[in-house]
Order: C-alpha cells, then structure tokens, then sequence
C-alpha cells in the first residue's frame, strides 16, 4: 500500500467529489460523511508519508510514474521531497479541517463539498507534481474552484450593498461593476482574483514552454530537465534566455505568493471567501506560488535562481511592511488576516532569497506553519462571522463573554502567528531570520519589525473582538460547542504546537529536500570542513541541530553562512 | 490533364459512404413525401440512422486503413479526409438530434429540415475528400446551399430572414471570389490538383489567386477580417442550425485549408506564414474584446467562435505535421464543448424562449444539470484544465513553440485570459446570481443525450487525451505522406484492406 499512498492522497478528494454528484442535497449527512471521510483518507495517507518519508535517503520518494501523452511527452509523475511533503500535509490537514469548519452550510452543501474537495486536490496535486505540464495543469485548475466558491458561497464587505440598486440587478452585471476597483462584491473579488491569477499563470506558462522548446528533449520532466538547465544560458533580446524563462516563471508564480506589487487580488479574495475557502486559500494556495518558484526555477535554472533571487529579497521588505500596516488600519476581519498573510509570506520570500540551508528549510517549515496558524484565525473569523453576521471590528466587541473557547483559541492563534516560542511559527522565523542575516541584515530588521506590527494588529484585532464592552445587539451569538465545531480548532492548535515543541522531524523532512537543491545553486555543502559529498551533507545536518530548538545555537549556522557566501564570491 | 473514368468496382468502394448517404437522403425526403402524418421525430431518428451506418463504414475505413484517390486525383480519401468525415458526420448526429424539439418552432417543411442537414453534410464530406480546386469549389457550394435555406428556416421571424440574406449575399460574394481565385491560379499553373502545384513559381497572379481563395476560406472558417456575417448570421438562424454552423463548415473548410497550405502551397511557407499569423492575431484579439460586450448568448458563441479559429491557425502557422495533429486535436475537443455549450442554449431556450445572458440567471438552481454542463462546455472553450480545451490550446502551443512563433503563442496566451472573463460571466448569470423565476426546467432524452455525449468527449479527451492524440497523428500522417512528390506522380493503387 504504501507506494501508492501519493495516489490516495491525490485521488480520494477527486473520488470524492465524483461520488458527490450522484448523492443529493436532500441527504446533508451523506454529503458531509463523504467529504469527510475521503479527506480523512488523505490525511492519513500524508501522515503516513509524511512519518514514512526517509529523511536519511532523501530525493523524491514515493515517486509514481504514468505515461501520458508519449506525442507531447507528457507522464503523470508524482512524487514528494523534503519540501513537498510537509506542504502535503498541511493541504490534507486544512482540507479535513475546513470540511468541519464549514460543516453548518445549508445552502448547495453538496456543491460546496464538491469544488472545496477539487480545490484541495489541485494543490496537493501541485505539490507532488514532478512533470512540468501537470504542475502547470493543478495549478491552473486550483483557480476556477475559488471562482466558484467565492462567487456563490462568499460575502460582500460593508460597503457593498450602498453600491447596488434595491434589486442588486443593473449594477452588478454591468462591465464597469465588475472592473469598478472601489467595489466590495464578492463577484469582483472572485472575477478580480481568477483574472489575475490566470494572467500571470499564462505568464508561467510561457515560461514552462520556453523551457521546453529550449531543452530540446521534448519532455516535461523535471528531474531530466534540471540536469540540462546550461542549455538555457543563451544570449536573446539583450540579455540572456534563462533569464527571461525565470523572470516569467518567478513572477508568473509569485503572483499567488502574493508578492508585494502582485498582492491585490489576495485580501480582497480573502474576504470574500466563505471561512473553509478562507482556510485553504491562505494555508496551501499561497504556498503553490512559493513551491512552484522552487519546483521550476530553484530545480531547473538554479544558476539563475543565484543571480536573480535578490529581487525577491527586495520585494519582501515591501510586502513585510506593506501588508502590516494595511492590516493594522484594516477594519474588517478577513481583510486584517488577508494582509496579515500577505505580509507574512514576504518572510518566506525572505528565506527563500537568502539561498542559505537554515533560511530556506525555514522558509518551507514557515509555510507549514503559517498554513496552521492563518487556518486557525480564518476559521475563527468564519465563526465570529458566522454568528454575528459582520466583519467590521468596530462594532463587534466582548466577544469573550459569549464564545469562551473561541476567545481562547483566538489567543493562541494570534500567539502562533506572531511566533511565539513553543509553536512552530517560532522555529520557522528563527531559523528564516538567523538564516538571513548574514546576506541580508536590513530584510532581518525589517521583518523584526513586521513581528512587531503583527502583534500590534493581531491584538488590535482580538481586544475589538473578544474584549470591551459588548454590542447587545449580537447578545444571540454562542460558542463553538459541539464536537463538529470544536475539532478543527483543536486539531491545528495541536499540531502547530506539537511540531513547535518536537519540530526535530519536520525539521529532517524539510531540511532533506532542501540540502541537495541548495547544495546546487550555491555549490556549496552544507559545513565548511565535510568533505565527503552528499553523504556528508546529512551528517552535517545531524551536527547542526542541538536537541530542542535546532537553530538557537549560532555556531555551525556562522560557518554554515560563512561557507555559502564563500561560494557567492 | 486526363480524367479517368473508368471506375472499377473497388474504387466505388472508396465512395461509399458518400453513395450510401445520398440514397438514404432520398430515402429521408421520400419517407417524409409519402407519409405526411409520420411524426418529424421518427425522421430525425431515420436520418441519424442513415448517418451512424455511414459513420460506422467510415470507422471501418479508418481501422482498416482504406485509401486511394478517384477521378483523376479530384477525391481522395485518406486518412484526413476519414478523420475528418467522421468529425462532420458526428457532429451532424448531434445536431440533428438536439434539434428535434426545436423543429416545432418551424411552420413548415419540418420534414425536410432533416434533408437538408444531411445534404450539408454530404456536401462537407466532399470537401473533406477534395484534392483540386474545382472539386473544391463544387463541393463547398454544395454545402453551402443547405445552409442557406437552413439559415433562414424560421419564415416568420424578422432576425432569421435578415440572417439568410446576409449569410447568401456574402456567401455568394464568397463563392464568386474563389471562382476568381481558381482562374488566375490556373491560368498560372495550369494545375488545379493541389499536389501538382507544389512546384509552381510564386507569380502576382497565382499569389493574387490563392489570396483570394483564402478570403474565400477565410468567409467560411469566419476568420476576421472575413467574419462580418458571422454574429448576425449565428445570432438569427435557428439555435441548431447556429450550433450546425459554428462545428461542420468550420472543419472541412480547415481540410481544405490544411491541403492547400500543406500540399499546394508549402514550399512558401516562409511567405504565407506572414498572413496566417496576421490573421490568427487579429481573429483571437478581435473575437475575444468582442465577445466581452455581448448580451446575447449565440452572439457570445459567435465572437469566441472567432476566437477559436484565431487559436486553430496558430496551428496552421506553425506549418508542421504536429501543428496539424494539433488542428485535428483541438477541433476534436471544441466540437464537443461547442456543440455541448450549444445544446444547453436549445435546451434553455426551449424552457425560456430567450437567449439573453441574463436568462441564464440562476440556472445553477434551476437544472443543476444543465448549468453544470454549460460550465464545463465554457472552461474547455476557454482551455482550463482538466478539460479537452486546455489540452487542445497546449498543444497547439507546443506545435506553434517549437517552430519559434512566439508572438503568436504570446497573445494567445494573453488571449486566454481575456476569454476567461466573458466566460465566467455566463456563469456568474448561472451559479452567483439568483433566478427570478425559480421554476426547474426539464430536458428531454435526445437533449440529455447530446449533451451527455458533449460531456463525456470534454472530460474523457481532457484526462485521457493518448487514444485521441494516436487518431490525429494517425490521420495526418498518412496525409503527410501522401504529399509527397513520389506518391502523387504515380497515383497510388486503391488499397483495399490492409
């Protein structure tokens, strides 16, 4: 069973949704047994991957390979690393999650499961995808879900409903409604997000085609194509072709990240979205632009990745700062979580630009840890939304009195968020930060300072929620009671502080996917006196880590450091 | 120039199916002139009868590799020309079959509606099977003239009769430039059969010649600048006919299209390339800004339709045999999401007697069946995975790629997503918004199963795409081989089992 585990994980949300057409609406608990047992079945069968994958082999294992199309030369070929796993994971853990969390739908829940079921299923397809076509092809068909799901299970912001006529009729089909940028209709976020998102895919696309013409090997492999990246390196249009190919591929995929000027679509969609939609947006869909820029650019063009990469550690300072105080004046709950994400993924950009081994293995645990925390907060503002029916701040307030747990809860996602030590946000930002530092000392001060402006937000946001006076006009909300409503909760806040206190094995998941590619592009391994080749590079993984928090210890990560800027210069 | 006539028994065989077809179109008109009282119904299902048994001789023509030419090289059958008979005859069946309900609209001569389809199509398989101008030109008049009538079939209405006539003064226009076209071109050569050409010096007058001849194509593919009739005409005729329309003339008018730019014309690849990438650009970017105005859904059609041919003549830029693989490819893949995106908008006018955008608000609530169709009809057209859309628009890329067109596959690319936003307004009107009147609209058996078909072509082509890349490769390639100089000199013998 357990070569196939990649197929189940991949393929039980898909049957999932097939098996969903055939049952009817008038059966809720059938539809909602079906959702979640099938994504339970993926849970499973990441955990079993993710506890089974052999951290001390390393490479891609579990790997599936099916021909496709022998014209195209295209093969159905999955398979998982030290980096997908863990994203895996996270996608199955906020699938099952969000089944919960939205478990109260009445209306079209069959739908619902159906195209949340298909939305899970193309990012964890992503992450496992190890054939360019078919990374490009989940990527692609994880937008038109989202479309579906904001557009008929989504809200309106406050604003919305000033700007339509009694009937909501004219307006909201008119051309200029739906390209009006001050308008807060979940149409325009739904529309706004799949038309940029498909933008800069096409972008990638190009990018993917380029890389195939250019290889010459009339494949989409990409373990083949990484092996001849050089071919790439030719003079075109004043510069060189690799360049352009990953220029469109960083963007085309950065623009899901969100990366800072690309970032827009994000919190608008954010908002938009019913919470479970929220959950999976902001936990795994933001993550398929980080993992694609590794997937593509980090394997195949690795030379370029080296030169180029500082853009991204430019573009993170402004997406750090940006998102924070956008967030901090933001008045509406989903928007604060939106921009705090936003902000948040300029930390991955962040590890990512460093090319160092402690950065980027924390950049891959911060997206683990993120998916875990920013899943929890939407969650809860789904409840709190649910219950009173609004996002905006202001007028909601003393929450606590009526929901206990989930003011509770709150408080530990905001923890998580920010980074507390003892959850696994902190291990992810220490290490990203330590990792940094030497290359990029003013990105390490900036997102100091995002820290800062996430605890100042997020306890903006919880004091006008939880605490204050209370509104008597939401004297009607309650607490999450039930098992159904309290599981999810506990689910994420247990794993987010499980691996905060025992990330020893996230962290030699991680940290095996992450040694060879850095190993690549900066030729470097990962201690300056190994010298053994790659087998040293595990036993110098071994020798970075003290028991409890790996990264705490600065010795080996200034020699680690030392050694990769020696390879730069 | 010699005509042989001297048709042998075997080479009858070659034309079969077509013999076949024109028995069993008197037999239609015959069966409806005797029995007056015989329910059209029973007509469509003779008439889809007659055309599976011809579908199914065709099959065994492909399976068992049937090919050879007929008349002096003026018909050929090869490969191609089965592939794409079987794409005509399939998609008349499901047209034929979506509009059985349809044809009570029609006040009179319902009976020979049916006739006439099937005329069209007998006529669209000669132009898949022709090899040389004039059979061509007879060919595509042929069936042209069912369309005519066909197109302005619903007497009383005001938008039908305004269709017909524009349909066949432009289309005469059409016909008289392809007859001009055809006499300079052989005034020229000499030549009329396409694979004798491939030697001719490129003159004014034959580059004049075949000018005029691809804006006589042009007309019928709708290619912009040649498109003018197009939305009027879609917008007007009967929805089937619309639906008949937009599929048929389309693929046997690229059959011609790919013999005379493959076979006559392709050793000036390096001029034509020129027109046919400034065509497809113009064609995509006109179609899809178009389109994004439109309230009205068979208008809608009409520009993405204009859309799409910009898409299949990248393919024909691209000029190599995996260019054609990829036409064949993707005119497979929007047959059926065209026909499918059709047969919802029957099926929905039928129950609603409109064919607004706005009419399709909240049909996700009202025939959860229909909307989810339609949906998946306009993702494969707008090319989102999983879909046949999307593997029929990469592959065109990847033909278009390899030979260094990237322009093109840039402002296809950039085509796609400006698609993308008029297609999920429909369905924005179908899942977001809330109907008016919430009633449920029903759908007969013979609707249900066109689009069950339209349905199960998107998804199957779209995940398991290998059965129907190995079909087009296959046909392309017996066609690729044909062109060469050393088998139309010596004609080839007629090959009768394998």
């Amino acid at each position: 069973m357990g070569e196939y585990a990649l197929l189940y994980i991949l393929f039980a949300p898909f049957a999932g949704a097939l098996a969903l057409i055939f049952v009817s609406n008038r059966q809720p608990t059938l539809v909602r047994g079906i959702a979640a047992s099938v994504a339970f079945v993926s849970l499973v069968a990441s955990l079993y991957i993710f506890y089974g994958y052999d951290t001390v082999q390393g490479g891609f294992q579990f790997v599936q390979k099916f021909a496709w199309s022998k014209e195209l030369g295209i093969a159905l070929y999955l398979g998982v690393d030290g980096i997908g796993t863990p994203l895996v994971l996270a996608s199955s853990i906020l699938l099952f999650a969000g089944i919960f969390v939205s478990w109260h739908i009445k209306d079209r829940a069959k739908e619902f499961y159906i195209w949340l079921l298909i939305l899970a299923a193309a990012t964890i397809g992503v992450f496992m995808s190890l054939d360019l076509f078919f990374l490009y092809f989940f990527y692609e068909m994880s937008v038109i879900p989202m479309y579906l799901l904001l557009g008929m299970w989504g809200s309106h912001t406050k604003k919305y409903l000033e700007m339509t006529d009694s009937e909501g009729l004219k307006r909201r089909d008119s051309v200029g409604f739906i390209f009006n940028f001050g308008s807060n209709s979940k149409e325009y976020a739904a529309m706004k997000l799949v038309l940029f998102l498909s933008a800069f895919a096409v972008a990638a696309l190009m990018g993917i085609l380029l890389i195939y013409k250019f290889s010459g090997l009339n494949t989409f492999d990409i373990l083949v194509l990484r092996e001849h990246a050089n071919l790439m390196n030719i003079p075109v249009l004043g510069t060189t072709l690799d360049k352009i190919i990953w220029i469109l591929v960083f963007f085309g995929f950065a623009s899901i990240a969100p990366i800072w000027p690309l970032h827009s679509w994000s919190p608008v969609g954010h908002a938009a979205a019913p919470a479970a939609t929220s959950m999976l947006h902001a936990g795994v869909l933001m993550k398929l632009g980080h993992f694609s820029i590794i997937r593509v650019a980090f394997e195949i063009l690795p030379e370029t990745t080296r030169e180029l990469m500082p853009i991204a550690a430019v573009l993170c300072m402004f997406s750090i700062i940006y998102g924070g105080f956008v967030a901090f004046y933001a008045k509406d709950t989903k928007y604060v979580i939106g921009y705090s994400s936003s902000s948040h993924m300029g930390y991955v950009f962040l590890g990512m630009a460093a090319l160092n081994y402690i950065s980027l293995s924390g950049a891959v645990i911060y997206m683990f840890a993120h998916a875990m925390a920013t899943g929890m907060l939407f969650a809860m503002a789904g409840w709190v939304y649910d219950q009173t029916h609004t996002r905006d701040i202001p007028s909601l307030g003393g929450l606590s009195n009526k929901m206990p747990f989930i003011s509770g809860c709150f408080i530990v996602g905001c923890m998580a968020s920010i980074g507390m030590p003892g959850t696994v946000n902190f291990v992810a930002e220490i290490m990203i930060v330590v990792g940094s530092w030497n290359k990029y000392p003013l990105q390490v001060i900036v997102a100091m300072l995002g820290i800062v402006l996430t605890l100042a937000y997020l306890f903006k946001m919880m004091r006008g929620l939880f605490y204050g006076p209370m509104n008597q006009k939401y004297s009607h909300a309650h607490d999450a009671v039930g098992t159904v409503d309290r599981l999810p909760l506990l689910m994420m806040i247990t794993i987010s502080i499980g691996f905060g206190i025992f990330p020893m094995h996230l962290y030699e998941v991680v940290r095996s996917g992450v040694d060879p590619l850095i190993a690549r592009i900066t030729h470097v391994v990962p201690v300056a006196e190994s010298d053994e080749g790659s087998r040293s590079v595990k036993a110098a993984a071994e020798i970075t880590q003290p028991p409890a928090i790996p990264m705490v210890s600065n010795k080996p990560i200034a020699q680690v450091s030392e050694a990769s800027r020696g390879g730069q210069e | 120039m010699n005509f042989v006539l001297n048709l042998s028994f075997s080479d009858l065989l070659l034309l079969l199916p077509e013999i076949f077809l024109t028995c069993w179109l008197c037999v239609v008109i015959t069966v409806d002139f005797v029995s007056p009282r015989l329910p059209k119904e029973r007509l469509a299902y003779l008439s889809v009868g007659g055309l599976l048994v011809t579908l199914g001789c065709l099959a065994w023509f492909d399976v068992n590799q049937v090919s050879g030419t007929l008349f002096g090289n003026m018909f050929v059958l090869d490969r191609m020309a089965i592939f794409f008979k079987i794409f005509i005859l399939g998609s008349t069946v499901l047209v034929i079959l979506a509009s059985i309900e349809y044809v009570d609209r029609f006040t009179l001569f319902r009976g020979e509606y049916y006739a006439l389809v099937v005329m069209s199509a007998l006529g669209m398989m000669f132009m898949a099977s022709a090899n040389d101008l004039l059979s061509v030109f007879v060919s595509l008049e042929f069936s042209t003239l069912g369309f005519y009538i066909l197109v302005a079939y619903l007497r009383n209405d005001l938008a039908s009769n305004e269709a017909g006539l524009k349909f066949f003064i432009l289309g005469v226009f059409a016909a008289g430039l392809f007859a001009y076209g055809i006499s300079l071109v052989y005034g020229e050569t000499g030549k009329l059969v396409f694979s004798d050409m491939a030697s001719a010096q490129a003159t004014p007058g034959l580059i004049i010649g075949f000018l005029l001849i691809f804006a006589a194509l042009g007309f019928k593919i709708g290619a912009v600048p040649f498109h003018s009739w197009i939305p009027d005409t879609y917008h007007g005729a009967p929805t089937p006919v619309t639906a008949f329309l937009s599929i048929a003339p389309k693929g046997a008018a690229l059959a011609i299209l790919l013999r005379i730019f493959i076979v006559a014309l392709g050793t000036f690849k390096p001029t034509w390339i020129y027109l046919i990438v400034a065509v497809s650009i113009v064609s995509m970017t006109y179609g899809n800004i178009v389109a994004i105005a439109q309230r009205n859904i068979k208008r809608l059609l009409a520009y993405s339709g204009i859309a799409q041919i910009g898409n299949l003549l990248i393919g024909l830029a691209a000029g190599t045999k995996m260019g054609n693989d990829a036409i064949l490819f993707y005119l497979l893949a929007y047959l059926f999401a065209n026909l499918g995106a059709f047969a919802v908008v029957i099926a929905v006018s039928q129950a609603i007697g409109r064919d607004e955008i706005e009419d399709y608000r909240g049909l996700g609530r009202r025939s959860p069946f229909l909307a989810f169709s339609m949906l998946l009809f306009l993702l494969s057209l707008a090319g989102v995975p999983p879909l046949a859309g999307f593997i029929g628009k990469l592959y065109i890329f990847i033909a278009a790629i390899k030979e260094g067109l990237y322009t093109l596959i840039t402002v296809g690319l950039i085509n796609i997503v400006i698609s993308m936003y008029y297609y999920l307004i429909v369905v924005k009107q179908m899942y977001i918004n809330e109907p008016i009147d919430p009633s449920p609209i029903s759908i007969r058996g013979p609707m249900k199963a066109v689009i069950y078909v339209g349905l199960a072509g998107t998804l199957v082509i779209g995940i398991y795409p290998q059965p129907f890349t190995d079909w087009v490769v296959a046909a392309t390639l017996m066609f690729a081989n044909f062109v060469t100089p050393a088998a139309t000199i010596t004609p080839p013998t007629v090959l009768i089992g394998s």
